[in-house]
């Protein structure tokens, strides 16, 4: 009989090795697929499926019999239509065909930099949380509650029913275990031009008044920070970050606005023990000298670039991930495929601190050929088996390695600290004030994740 | 000549705020507007060119066509109801189902500082929008169609057929992050650009 706990404790003992700058017995896998790809390989309707999340469990149960991974290979996270539609979202909408979608646009004036720099969090509340969602009007009050109560539920509820579906397949197929010691955030520069000012007009504002800027990256510091810390800090915790300007800019302008306050970032969490990852969009290679200066087992995934260049600069200090082209999959017969799968581990395995994933997670099933993806993976799984498990290589994560700088705090009349809430109700006990305090956070991380 | 040169550093190097000046100081020194307005155009040639090259990003690319759109300000009035000046008219749009704008906005940019009038039919155009814009508009001669996903890659193919269909002359250029030269062929289009930069220089060339 197949004993799923063990082959879980396997998998997981994989990633951790990795992290822990331990040869793992072999290479970890990593791949999954969104709802997209799951709905259509099960012949599910997608707009449906993203009303519908728990109609997806099958499908993914599908995906988890047809393609070897340690990880989970189906990923029912969405930007569910649920939390979206209730509140008239201008910047994720459904499309025609069922896809969410992330249209540009501008939640920030250029001439609302003072205030953002000022009250920053307020800003974020006021003006740019209105220009996003139609349904958050000041001139509606009673609407606008009504709305906003039943997106947060939404989400709520399709968060439920992809996490339920999740655990069950993890469980049932003895996946690496999953906790809620990860979070997610975008770095300052980014989460300006992702959710404020949009790329045009971020582009423009380096021009126009790049100090503003910079202290803008600073005013939205520990908003940011608080988005991306994990509920649970553990061994493993780690904020992951989707890196989007940086290619679009030219290096004088990236490291004087972009780099500083995310290095701060990194290093201010891994400080207090938690790791970072990122998704380098597009072509990092002139950046590779800065990565360097991240903290130490920083997981870097990859979506174009050299790989032996990238492993040589730093394959011995950080993680490297992704890479491997899903247009090949797409493309090239399956025995080709399988040979860029063994020549990416003859480069990238040696020395471990090597996590295989794709370049780009497939948006739908027709980029990819679902034969070749298999074959790919379980080529990994059996040709990426190392003959020096436990051996110890290259640098180690140690928090003791980085210092917390100081921040300014999140002064907000729309957030209330523990701090302020005791001072203000001196007779409240601890337990009613640390539970008034869990729905702080919970609406501040729903804030946030309208902002993300 | 001094005027002139001094136009085009001033586009290239993105200074708005200094063109208009110049722009009047050049008027009124005699040279020709179409000597100025075709002396910005090839400076956005040139920085269409940095781009492509990465030799320039976004924001300079940005500020410069910012800048040509400034000089054209001060130029408009003097050459009003000159349609010599004009290459022909552009018709832009992001494909059904596809809601993304940026590298269409780019491109938009690059084309309309190339010399060409521009129509923007914005996001989610269903093909047959083209057509019909192509009928409602004067002087049309390029339509260019954008598309960020894979998952409308199909869109793009019905916008192209569909164009071609009904305007079989009409000029039509492709472009967007899942886009190759190959697809583009494919597809029926005449011509595909991997950057703003390029583009404008793309549909120079398609309409020459």
């Amino acid at each position: 009989m197949v004993d799923i706990k063990k082959i879980q404790a396997e998998r997981t003992k994989l990633f951790d090795d990795v992290n822990d700058s331990i040869i793992p017995k072999r290479v970890p896998v990593n791949i999954f697929l969104g709802i997209e790809p799951t709905a259509q390989y099960a012949g599910i309707d997608l707009a449906e499926a993203q009303w519908n999340p728990g109609m997806l469990e099958d499908a993914g149960d599908k995906i988890c019999q047809t393609v070897f991974s340690d990880s989970i290979p189906f990923m029912p996270y969405m930007r569910s239509p649920a939390l979206y539609t209730p509140l008239k979202a201008q910047s994720f909408v459904m499309g025609s065909n069922g896809f969410m979608q992330h249209p540009e646009v501008m939640g920030m004036e250029a001439d609302e930099y003072d205030y953002l720099i000022e009250k920053p969090y307020d800003c974020l509340i006021e003006k740019v949380i209105p220009r996003h969602y139609k349904a958050v009007n000041s001139q509606e009050p009673f609407n606008t509650m009504l709305s906003f109560a039943k997106g947060l539920l939404g989400k709520n509820d399709s968060l439920m029913a992809g996490a339920g579906i999740m655990m069950k397949l993890v469980a049932k197929y003895g996946y690496r275990q999953m906790g809620l010691n990860g979070g997610g955030a975008e770095a300052p520069f980014d989460f300006i031009a992702d959710q404020l000012r949009g790329f045009t007009g971020i582009s423009m504002d380096i021009r126009r008044c790049p100090e503003k800027l910079q202290d803008a990256c600073e005013a939205v510091y520990p908003i940011v920070k608080k988005m991306g810390t994990p509920l649970i800090v553990d061994d493993y915790s780690s904020v992951m970050y989707p890196l989007h300007m940086p290619t679009f800019m030219r290096e004088k302008d990236f490291a004087k606005y972009w780099w500083p306050s995310f290095l701060k970032l990194c290093e201010d969490h891994a400080s207090a023990g938690i790791r970072t990852s990122v998704f380098c969009e597009d072509n990092w290679m002139r950046y590779l000298d800065y990565l360097q200066d991240l903290p130490s087992n920083t997981q870097l995934t990859f979506e174009y670039g050299d790989p032996k260049i990238i492993k040589e600069k730093l394959g011995n200090k950080h993680i490297i991930s992704g890479l491997y082209p899903i247009s090949y999959l797409k493309n090239k017969s399956k025995q080709e495929c399988i040979d860029l799968a063994k020549e990416y581990i003859d480069i990238l395995a040696p020395g471990g601190k090597y996590i295989f994933a794709l370049d780009k997670v497939p948006l739908v099933l027709d980029d990819f050929n679902m034969e070749n993806l298999c074959a790919v993976t379980e080529t990994v799984r059996d040709y990426g088996v190392y003959s020096n498990p436990g051996e110890q290589v290259g640098t180690v994560f140690k928090k003791e390695d980085y210092q917390a700088q100081s921040c300014r705090s999140i002064d907000s009349k729309y957030y209330q600290s523990f701090e302020q809430r005791q001072l203000e109700n001196p007779k409240a006990s601890g337990t009613e004030l640390q539970k008034l305090q869990q729905l702080e956070e919970q609406l501040f991380a729903f804030v946030a994740n309208l902002l993300m | 000549m001094l005027k002139i040169q001094e136009v085009k550093t001033l586009v290239e190097t993105g200074k708005a705020k200094k063109i208009q000046a110049i722009v009047q100081e050049a008027l009124d020194a005699g040279c020709p507007a179409q000597e100025i307005l075709n002396a910005m155009i090839d400076s956005m040639g040139v920085v269409g060119d940095k781009f492509s090259a990465g030799e320039i990003f976004v924001p300079e690319m940005l500020i410069a066509a910012k800048s040509m759109a400034k000089g054209v300000e001060i130029l408009k009035p003097v050459m009003s109801g000159d349609t010599s000046s004009s290459l022909g008219t552009c018709i832009i749009g992001t494909v059904a189902g596809d809601l993304h704008d940026i590298g269409k906005n780019l491109v938009s940019m690059m084309i309309e500082s190339a010399g060409f009038d521009l129509v923007d039919l914005g996001v989610d155009v269903p093909a047959q929008r083209f057509v019909d814009a192509v009928n409602e508009n004067k002087n049309v001669v390029l339509v260019a169609c954008s598309g960020l996903l894979t998952t409308t890659m199909p869109a793009l193919k019905e916008a192209v057929q569909t164009i071609k269909a009904a305007l079989p002359e009409m000029k039509v250029i492709v472009g967007g992050a899942p886009v190759t030269p190959d697809y583009a062929a494919e597809i029926g289009a005449d011509g595909y650009a991997p950057d703003a930069g390029s583009a404008g220089v793309k549909a120079k060339e398609l309409v020459n």
